[in-house]
């Protein structure tokens, strides 16, 4: 019902939000502008800490106007641990990309063959693929390692990014099913006409009509790939080590190195930022399996 | 004829290589997971896997620990997403409304959602520190004293509640505000000329509406707030005393710090039951709305 009643929102824009008389307006504008301080404080606590000195650190009570210094993102990248951030860096970027591209070209795949084609027991196929968005990864964790530990794949890329694909599919067919099922056979229909096979279909006409969805379910699945810890943490111990392993690291700082660790945290937080706003039409839709457009 | 066949092999081609990952990454697992699970099974000692029929359960029974960790997950989770529904609720009502900048306001508080769970450990487990913690000054200012917030059970569990009603409530209230704003204009004019009052239009019209998207954030907040141990890995290591050791985590230390796979593995089925009943209602959810489209 709500699907349908939501697929009509561009006819009505909202006539009900109507402008309030001023008490309620400027009260709405005050709890709205608190809200979304809260929302932002620790991101400047974040950013901040991570360019103070050692002494504004520790500073009681917080230092507010301080001479920024990138010592901490030095030290971070290039010195800290023995070998520094960068390499974890680069591991994260090639993970979350490699397994991005997976997810997306088989979950493009695989969500238009459920929208275009009917074969039997396709609902249940569908919705098996959707349960497992629900799979808690440490729930998988003692089989998963032992699978990866037999396979020799232990600390290697390869063992994550298929991890991360499986991890994201679920999200990219779902949400793709609703773009494409949004396209009007006519359109297909015209194709195999001209004489197109149904794969140069799908590849010519279906995918760059659903660019949108295209673009929004990577960089959710690339957000999901790059912010995953528990799998990265049991499975890779240095060659394929990603930011959030580095970042597990701080337990072993004895609570002393904060500039540094938020300087990564720094580091992996911005391109999140960048990609939220880019996103920011499909996101709700894309968080709820296309539940809420 | 030949068209069906085609057909068919496209179908095929295009969705056989995502389930096919599916089956390697999800389905196998569990299987393996079962399997694990009635075996003395651990990584300490090089000896072959024995047999031990249901004792891992049984042990599980008795344990007094898995016990406490279900009840703090409980907690967790009943506080943290009551309290993110709640005020995403509350907050979706206060962002719906036309006023100038509100929207920009809405769309800022949308960044917490995708940051890496481990950083929002980090950067809370900074703010709350006793000796220079922003948490701290902020009460200090307000007149209260210095409050060791981690490190004292009852509190040590709300703080992390806190952090994720923090992380979580913007994304219920997006969720919520995209449903407010496919509400259909015509059932409130319908409910007005029934002379309904505004108490009467919420309770009556709004919320059984909203019902829908109620259930739908409820469903993936509860099981995304299951999963989650990055909070408790960076900010209390389930301490004090085990008064924030969730499930997660308990299963994580039993798994790979006390590397007793088989203990391990039988609480992850455990929690996959649990978790397939709640994506079960999710699917349920799901193909109503489906039905009507």
């Amino acid at each position: 019902m709500t699907v349908a009643l939501i697929r009509n929102k561009d006819q009505h824009v909202s006539t009900r939000r109507s402008a309030d008389a001023w008490p309620i307006g400027a009260v709405r504008y005050l709890v709205a502008a608190i809200f979304t301080g809260f929302f932002l404080l620790p991101f400047y606590v974040i950013v901040t800490t991570a360019l103070k000195t050692e002494t504004a650190i520790f500073a009681w009570p917080p230092i507010w106007v301080f001479k920024p210094t990138l010592q901490s993102f030095y030290n971070a990248l290039f010195v800290f641990g023995g070998r520094g951030a960068v390499s974890y860096l680069i591991n994260s970027i090639v993970i979350s990309a490699v397994s991005t591209f997976l997810a997306v070209v088989l979950g493009a795949m695989a969500a238009y063959g459920f929208v275009r084609f009917s074969f039997a027991g396709k609902r249940h196929l569908a919705f098996w693929i959707l349960s497992t968005r629900f799979a808690p990864p440490v729930a998988f964790i003692v089989p998963i390692y032992l699978m990866v530990q037999k396979l020799g794949l232990l600390d290697s890329h390869i063992a994550l990014i298929l991890i991360y694909t499986a991890m994201n599919l679920s999200l990219v067919i779902w949400i793709l099913r609703g773009f494409f099922a949004e396209i009007p056979i006519e359109i297909e229909e015209a194709a195999l006409v001209d004489g197109y096979s149904r794969l140069q279909i799908f590849w010519r006409v279906a995918v760059p009509l659903v660019r949108p969805g295209i673009v929004s379910t990577a960089i959710l699945s690339a957000i999901f790939s790059w912010n995953e810890f528990l799998y990265a943490m049991v499975l890779t111990q240095s060659r394929a080590a990603t930011l959030p392993v580095y970042l597990a690291g701080f337990s072993n700082s004895m609570g002393l190195a904060w500039g540094e660790y938020m300087a990564v945290g720094t580091l992996a937080v911005l391109p999140i930022l960048f990609f939220t706003f880019a996103l920011q039409r499909y996101l709700v839709r894309g968080l709820t399996f296309g539940a809420v457009k | 004829m030949k068209l069906a066949v085609q057909r068919r092999r496209a179908a095929r081609v295009l969705i056989t290589p995502a389930v096919a990952v599916l089956l390697a990454l999800n389905l196998f697992p569990i299987v393996y997971a079962l399997y694990i699970s009635v075996h003395y099974w651990t990584l300490a000692r090089p000896q072959p896997p024995r047999f031990a029929g249901l004792s891992n359960y049984a042990d599980l029974f008795f344990d007094e620990r898995f016990r406490n960790a279900v009840l703090v997950s409980l907690k967790f989770i009943v506080l943290a997403v009551g309290i993110e529904l709640l005020l995403g609720f509350g907050l979706a009502f206060v962002f719906n409304a036309r006023l100038r900048g509100i929207a920009t306001l809405r769309k800022l508080t949308l960044l917490p959602s995708l940051v890496m769970p481990l950083v929002v450990g980090l950067v809370w487990f900074y703010m709350f520190n006793e000796n220079f913690g922003l948490v701290n000054w902020i009460w200090v200012m307000l007149g209260g004293t210095r409050v060791p917030f981690l490190t004292q059970g009852t509190l040590a569990l709300l703080s992390i509640v806190a952090t994720d009603v923090w992380q979580w409530t913007p994304f219920v209230m997006l969720v919520f505000f995209a449903a407010l704003q496919a509400l259909p204009e015509y059932v409130y004019e319908a409910a007005r000329i029934d002379g309904l009052s505004g108490c009467q239009i919420f309770f009556r019209v709004t919320l059984p509406l909203l019902r829908p998207a109620i259930l739908i954030v409820l469903i993936i907040r509860a099981v995304d707030a299951l999963r989650s141990l990055e909070l408790v890995f960076m900010m209390t290591k389930g301490g004090p005393a085990g008064d924030t050791e969730v499930l997660p985590w308990y299963l994580y230390t039993a798994g790979f710090l006390s590397l007793d796979l088989g203990y391990a593995a039988a609480m992850a089925v455990l929690m996959l039951a649990l978790v397939t009943v709640l994506s079960q209602l999710f699917a349920r959810r799901l193909e109503s709305q489906e039905a009507v489209l």
